[in-house]
Formats: structure tokens, C-alpha cells, sequence
């Protein structure tokens, strides 16, 4: 697998005011296939959505190299989109047009974006409500417009940082459902960072432990579970023992994060 | 070197905002020493130091006593009669669903009128006397704490009270235990208000109805070119002004710990 | 809609109204029988609406207003002008917010109203003394709630749009200028109350033209029906501008449940 992302070596260290630096990222390692739907787990604080924002552009490493495609990533480019934890949507615009932001941005012309942004928000299930207001929508409503905004500028590369976390359980798994099926759909880069265990396993091809802060790949585990996933598979034995691999790295970095953490 | 960039990264917002208060004091000061004024424009020119001397000049021939005993009864009156009329009332109003109705349009027009266009007729029913003063300080303190008592008992966490009914409270016990804890915050960004008002009541009252107190001697001496006796009774005003603002800030932020969100102001 | 359904709807208007007109009535009616009253200090409703007749259709009244209304124009454009840039460059760079805010505070905490004198004095009588008066007055509202609005800009917005590419141009459009109107509009909203406070101080110290000044000769002449006249129309104006103020900003903020302006 030709790596499609690149990420080598990469060191970022915060330099707050008045305050002592902090080191998020420790020589970070990672490859990402074409089309790969890849998680990372880790401690809180380990940097992880640190790593998504280098991705994105928004963050500057002080070292490292890190390549898209074969091209090195300098800033926040149209072939990458992130959805949010808090979902982030401008709240004086309607659904309708906090999906076309991106599309805006890009300088589309507009009959183009209301088609495209039509037919993401029918994708994304959200059909009818192109005019309500975000404080009009529950959590798992905007989620879906973050992630139809996502996806109207056709990305390459989808960052999800935590993007279900402040969602209810029920609503949390009905959404993992739809993104798979989103992503079957549109053959996406998916790069999905998460707290869950099962959550990573149940979604990804391969999960990535990240060591507690500083952040560093610890281990990468393939996940052989047939597509397309569903719910039953969560019950079997194979998913558990998955789930098991993944927690024995795992918890040796929140012991240790309790141990070694200065806060 | 870390030292020096260390002491100013930790009091950078001192520095720079005292630096910037005596920069312009010290430009002020020293424009007559790089623009050579026109006899015209000094008429009218004064400086800090020379507001300052003239400050104890007046402090030690006793007119500024005189003045400020004047002007602060005329202050404390007025607001004593605003807490006094404005708290029972925005207590009143916030329970009572009926008041409320019937009082809100006069509040809500009142409110929105400057309280000085009331003060020709003040003139004509009380005269040039301190009454005038006081009433005018009244007018302009008593909505604030009105409508912010108003707001703060009106927005009472209706759990609270109904939790507080189930265990058999009256009306009155209700008030106390849990209506009036709620709204003090309010009541005590509504009081900071009405002091900046009731301190505004007072110049403006006096610039026109009064002979005596510090308006009154702002407003002679301006038509007497004497810049420096304004710019003191400018100073006094505006030094009492911000002694009030920050006391009653300091107040309502311990009365404010318990809140996560802000308290409404306006 | 029956009747029922049309009071629920204006329940405060009608019943304002009603108790308006009530108290008007028993004005009237006790003055002019009950008890008699010295014209020098009370009128009667009946006096006040002949005088509102004979004012209104002629052209005094209305040229007072238009003197009023272009020193208040020329002051509160300034103060627009001036003090919305000002507040945004403060909430958007930490250092200028550092160096301006103790010293505009201070001026903001205090009763700038005790310079008019010396400005009546270093200007003159007349347009430029009040427009600087009423600049001086309503400036402040508008530096501190742009601050304010700009400064609690949220930035998990900025970042989103940063995200998708945007520059800074983009930002200012897409996401601080919306996020800060709701408090541009509550600021204006204080503005005019105390722009329109230096309209009357202004036109009350020296003035020959102008609804203070009408209002304070109406005063001294004990022409009490006039001086209602003029105190009741401004405060119509007074209550139309500040009431048209909320309504624009529920308006453009319907997702604000509560906003915190000085």
C-alpha cells in the first residue's frame, strides 16, 4: 500500500505565555493508505487532536515531514476537511448555508453549491430542515451538518477529531452506522480520532495507539473484520479480542499518564 | 534579560495601560512647550499640574468642601430615595404578574426618556432648591435598580421556588430564601448604575438649577475662562465616579461566584 | 382571530392603553372639577392637546426637531465612525485592548456631562458644541459593546473557517462581523439614550433653536401645555428609537438568550 499520507518525525511543542512549554507531539510516525478509514486512540492529552490540526494545516510542527499525495503539507488545502467535536457551526446561518461555507470559500458559484449542498444534506439525512437554525437542531442534527459541510467541498481526506463524543449513546451509534455507509459511498481518506475503543475498532481498517503526552504511534493494529460492518459484529468474540489487543496498549499509557503527568 | 522580559510578559496589561494614561498626561502637560499657543486658544488651556495645583489652592480655601457637602447630600438623598422606591417596586413587579402589565409601559417610556427634559418643570413645582437636585438624581437612579431588581427576581429559577413551596413556604419565605439571593447580583449591577446615573443627575441638575454645589461651580467657572476650576471639579467628579464603579464591581463579583453565566446589564 | 385570541396576542399594548387612557381621564376630570389648580404649575390633558394642535400644525416645533435631529446625526455618526473601529481593533489584538481599555474606562465610568461647559466654552453655541457633546456621549457605548462582541467571537468558528481555507478578510465577513452585531445593535441602543441626553444639556446651556431648548423656554415662559407638548414628543422619539433597537436585535439574534452590554 503506497502510503497516500505521510507523517514522519513530527515534534510540536506548545510555548504558552506565563506558563511552562509543553511538548504534545514526540516524534509522531504514521502512513495513511488511499481510501483507508484509520483511528487513533490514546489518553486524554496525548496530542492526538493535536496531530488531526497538523493535518489539517492549522498547526505548524517544528519538526518533521509530512506529505499529502506526495506533496508536503504547508496550510489548510481543499482536499482535506475536518468535522468538529463541538460541532462548529455559525450560528446565524441556516443548515443550508452553513454547508456550503466550504463551497463559499472555495469561490464555487452558487448554482452549483445549492445542487451539491442539496444533495449532501439528503445524504446526511437531513432532508426538510435546510432552513432551520443550529440552535433549532439537536447534537446528532448538527453533527450531520458538520459533516455534510465536510464533505461539500469534496475533500480528499476527512478529519473527524472526537466528532461523536458529545453525543447520547443511542444517537452516538446510529451516527457511526451512517458514517460507514457514508463512507462506502464516497470512498473517502478517513482519519478519525476517539476515546472509544469500540468505537475505533468497530469503524476503522487500522487503529493507531498513541503513547500519553508526548504524543508518539505506540502501536498499529489492522482490524480484520469483514465489510460492511454491522451492529452483530460488535457481540462477537473476534471483536472483543480486537478490542482487547487495542486496551493492553492502551492502558499501560493511562497508567502511566496518571503517574508521569505534571498537571 | 529573561528577568526584564519575564516582570513585563506578567504585568503586560499594567504596563501598557498605565503606560498608555501617562503617556497622554504627559502629552497634555507638554504641548504649550511644542505648540506655541495663540492668545485665543490659552483662554481656554490648562494643564494637569496646573489643575492639580489649583485643586489644593481650592481644597485649602474650603470652596470645594463647601460644594462637595452640597452636591453629596443632593447625592445620597437621591439615591436613597431611588433603592428606597426602585427595590419594593422591582421586587413587586417581578411577582406580580398583573403590576407588571400595568406598570411596564410607564417604566419601559420613562426609562427611555432622558430624565434632564423633566427638569423645567421640576424647576417650576420645587424651585432652584435642592429638591430639584434630589428629585432629578431620583429620576435617573431609580429605573436601573427598578428594572434590574425587576429582571433578577422575574428570572427566579421556578425549581427553586416550587421546591421551596413544597415544603410549605408563604409567599414571604419564598422572598427570602430563594427570590431575593437570586436577584441580588442584579440588584447590585442595577445599584452600579444607578450611581453612575445618580452622579450624572447631580452635574447636570446643578449646571442648570443651582448656585451652589459642584456642577453649579464647574459651570461659573467656565464662564469665567477659569479652565482650571472646571477641569478640578471634572477631575473630582470623575474620581468619585470610578471609586463607586470599581467598589460596586468588586461587590458584585463576590456576589456573583455562585453564577456560571453573566448577569444581564444594560 | 376572535377577540379572545387578539387580546392573548396584545395583552400589554391593550391593556397599557386602557390604563393610559384611564389615568389621562381622571386627570382631566379631577383637575377641572374636583379641585382647582394654580395654571402656573399643573395643567389639564384638554390644555396639553390644544397646544399639541396649535404646535404641531405650525412650523416651530418641527424646525426645533430638525435642529435637534441634525446636531444629534453629525454626533452619533462620529461616534459610529470613531468608535466601532476602535472597539474592534481592541477586542482583536490583545495589546491594544491592554493599553486603551483602563483609560477609556476611566472616561466611560465618568460623567463626561461636566465637560460641556468647557466645550460649550471652546466651541461656541451652536451645531459643533452639541455634535461634540453628543460624540462625546454616545461613542463609548459603541467602543466597549464592538470590544465586547468582538473579543467573545467564538473560536471554534474561527478555526472552522480557517479550516476550510479562509484569510483573514474572510474571518472579519464570514465570522466576527456577524458574532458581533447583536451587541453593535445593543450598543446603539445605549448610544442614543445618552446621545440624546447631549442634545438637551447641549441645547439647554445656550441654545436659540432645538426641542431642549424649546422645551426649557416653554419653562421659563410657565407655558406649561407647550412644555408637555415638547416632553411627550420627545419621549415618544425616545421610546420609538429605543424600542425599534430590541426589536432589531431579536431580530438578528433570535439564538442569543441573554447578552451582557454595559
Amino acid at each position: 500500500m503506497v502510503p497516500y499520507i505521510q507523517a514522519r518525525n513530527v515534534v510540536l511543542t506548545f510555548r504558552p505565555k506565563n506558563r511552562d512549554p509543553v511538548t504534545a507531539l514526540q516524534g509522531l510516525d504514521l502512513e495513511v493508505g488511499h481510501g483507508e478509514f484509520l483511528s487513533l486512540v490514546g489518553p486524554s492529552g496525548c496530542g492526538k487532536s493535536t496531530f488531526l490540526n497538523v493535518l489539517l494545516g492549522l498547526l505548524k510542527p517544528d519538526q518533521g515531514d509530512l506529505q499529502l499525495g506526495g506533496k508536503k503539507i504547508t496550510g489548510p488545502g481543499y482536499e482535506r476537511a475536518m468535522v468538529f467535536q463541538e460541532f462548529g457551526l455559525l450560528p446565524w446561518r441556516t443548515v443550508l448555508a452553513n454547508v456550503e461555507l466550504g463551497m463559499e470559500l472555495k469561490g464555487m458559484p452558487i448554482s452549483i453549491r445549492r445542487q451539491r449542498s442539496g444533495e449532501l444534506i439528503n445524504l446526511v439525512g437531513l432532508r426538510g430542515f435546510e432552513h432551520h437554525y443550529p440552535h433549532e437542531l439537536s447534537g446528532g442534527m448538527k453533527q450531520r451538518v458538520g459533516l455534510a459541510r465536510a464533505l461539500a467541498t469534496d475533500p480528499d481526506v476527512l478529519l473527524m477529531d472526537e466528532p461523536f463524543a458529545a453525543l447520547d449513546a443511542q444517537t452516538r451509534d446510529l451516527m457511526q452506522a451512517e458514517l460507514l455507509q457514508i463512507w462506502d459511498r464516497t470512498k473517502k481518506t478517513v482519519i478519525f480520532v476517539t476515546h472509544s475503543i469500540e468505537e475505533a475498532a468497530y469503524l476503522s481498517d487500522r487503529v493507531v495507539v498513541i503513547t500519553s503526552r508526548p504524543g508518539r504511534a505506540k502501536k498499529v493494529l489492522d482490524i480484520k473484520l469483514p465489510r460492511p460492518r454491522d451492529y452483530e459484529m460488535r457481540l462477537s468474540p473476534e471483536f472483543n479480542d480486537i478490542k482487547a489487543n487495542i486496551w493492553h496498549s492502551l492502558k499501560e499509557e493511562l497508567v502511566s499518564k496518571g503517574a508521569g503527568d505534571g498537571r | 534579560m529573561t528577568g526584564v522580559v519575564n516582570f513585563y510578559r506578567e504585568r503586560e496589561p499594567y504596563i501598557l495601560g498605565g503606560g498608555f494614561i501617562v503617556l497622554f498626561l504627559v502629552a497634555w502637560e507638554s504641548i504649550p512647550l511644542w505648540v506655541s499657543l495663540s492668545k485665543g486658544v490659552s483662554l481656554f488651556f490648562t494643564t494637569p499640574s496646573q489643575v492639580t495645583v489649583k485643586f489644593y489652592e481650592l481644597m485649602a480655601d474650603g470652596t470645594i468642601e463647601e460644594h462637595f457637602y452640597i452636591s453629596a447630600w443632593e447625592f445620597v438623598v437621591g439615591l436613597g430615595l431611588s433603592i428606597a422606591v426602585g427595590l419594593p417596586f422591582g421586587l413587586i413587579m417581578g411577582r406580580s404578574r398583573t403590576l407588571d402589565v400595568l406598570l411596564d409601559p410607564y417604566v419601559t417610556a420613562l426609562n427611555a426618556t432622558p430624565r434632564l427634559i423633566w427638569l423645567p418643570l421640576l424647576i417650576i413645582w420645587v424651585g432652584i432648591g435642592i429638591w430639584s437636585k434630589i428629585l432629578i438624581v431620583f429620576l435617573g437612579a431609580v429605573f436601573p435598580l427598578l428594572i434590574n431588581t425587576y429582571t433578577g427576581v422575574k428570572n427566579v429559577d421556578r425549581v427553586l421556588v416550587n421546591m421551596v413551596r413544597s415544603f410549605g413556604a408563604r409567599e414571604w419565605h419564598v422572598m427570602k430564601m430563594v427570590v431575593l439571593p437570586y436577584a441580588v447580583p442584579y440588584i447590585v449591577a442595577g445599584l452600579r448604575l444607578a450611581v453612575g446615573r445618580a452622579v450624572l443627575g447631580v452635574v447636570v441638575g446643578e449646571f442648570f438649577a443651582s448656585t451652589k454645589g459642584l456642577g453649579a461651580m464647574i459651570a461659573r467657572a467656565a464662564t469665567a475662562y477659569q479652565v482650571d476650576v472646571v477641569f478640578v471639579g471634572v477631575a473630582i467628579f470623575m474620581g468619585i465616579s470610578l471609586i463607586f464603579t470599581f467598589a460596586i464591581k468588586k461587590l458584585e463579583s463576590n456576589l456573583s461566584r455562585w453564577r456560571p453565566e453573566a448577569v444581564k446589564t444594560f | 382571530m376572535d377577540v379572545k385570541e387578539l387580546y392573548q396576542k396584545y395583552q400589554r399594548v391593550v391593556l397599557g392603553v386602557i390604563s393610559l387612557t384611564t389615568l389621562v381621564a381622571l386627570w382631566e376630570f379631577t383637575l377641572t372639577y374636583v379641585i382647582t389648580y394654580n395654571p402656573f404649575f399643573f395643567t389639564t390633558p384638554s390644555h396639553i392637546g390644544a397646544a399639541a394642535k396649535e404646535l404641531l400644525v405650525g412650523d416651530r416645533l418641527w424646525r426645533d426637531l430638525a435642529v435637534s435631529s441634525h446636531a444629534f446625526l453629525w454626533g452619533f455618526s462620529a461616534a459610529v465612525i470613531i468608535g466601532i473601529p476602535i472597539g474592534a481593533v481592541m477586542g482583536w489584538r490583545r495589546r491594544v485592548e491592554y493599553t486603551l481599555d483602563p483609560f477609556l474606562t476611566g472616561l466611560y465610568a465618568s460623567p463626561l456631562v461636566a465637560l460641556a461647559p468647557l466645550i460649550i466654552l471652546v466651541f461656541g453655541v451652536g451645531l459643533t458644541s452639541k455634535a461634540v457633546l453628543i460624540f462625546l456621549l454616545s461613542v463609548f457605548p459603541f467602543v466597549f459593546n464592538t470590544f465586547s462582541g468582538v473579543k467573545s467571537t467564538d473560536q471554534l468558528l474561527v478555526n472552522v473557517v480557517r479550516s476550510f481555507g479562509g484569510k483573514e478578510w474572510h474571518l472579519y465577513f464570514k465570522v466576527i462581523l456577524p458574532s458581533t452585531l447583536p451587541y453593535l445593535v445593543a450598543g446603539a441602543r445605549l448610544a442614543i439614550g445618552r446621545g440624546i441626553v447631549g442634545v438637551i444639556v447641549g441645547e439647554f446651556f445656550a441654545s436659540s433653536e432645538g426641542i431642549g431648548f424649546a422645551i426649557a423656554q416653554f419653562g421659563d415662559t410657565y407655558r406649561l401645555p407647550e412644555m408637555f407638548v415638547g416632553i411627550i414628543i420627545l419621549s415618544l422619539i425616545a421610546v420609538a428609537l429605543t424600542e425599534a433597537l430590541r426589536k432589531l436585535e431579536l431580530i438578528i439574534a433570535p439564538y442569543r438568550a441573554d447578552m451582557e452590554s454595559r
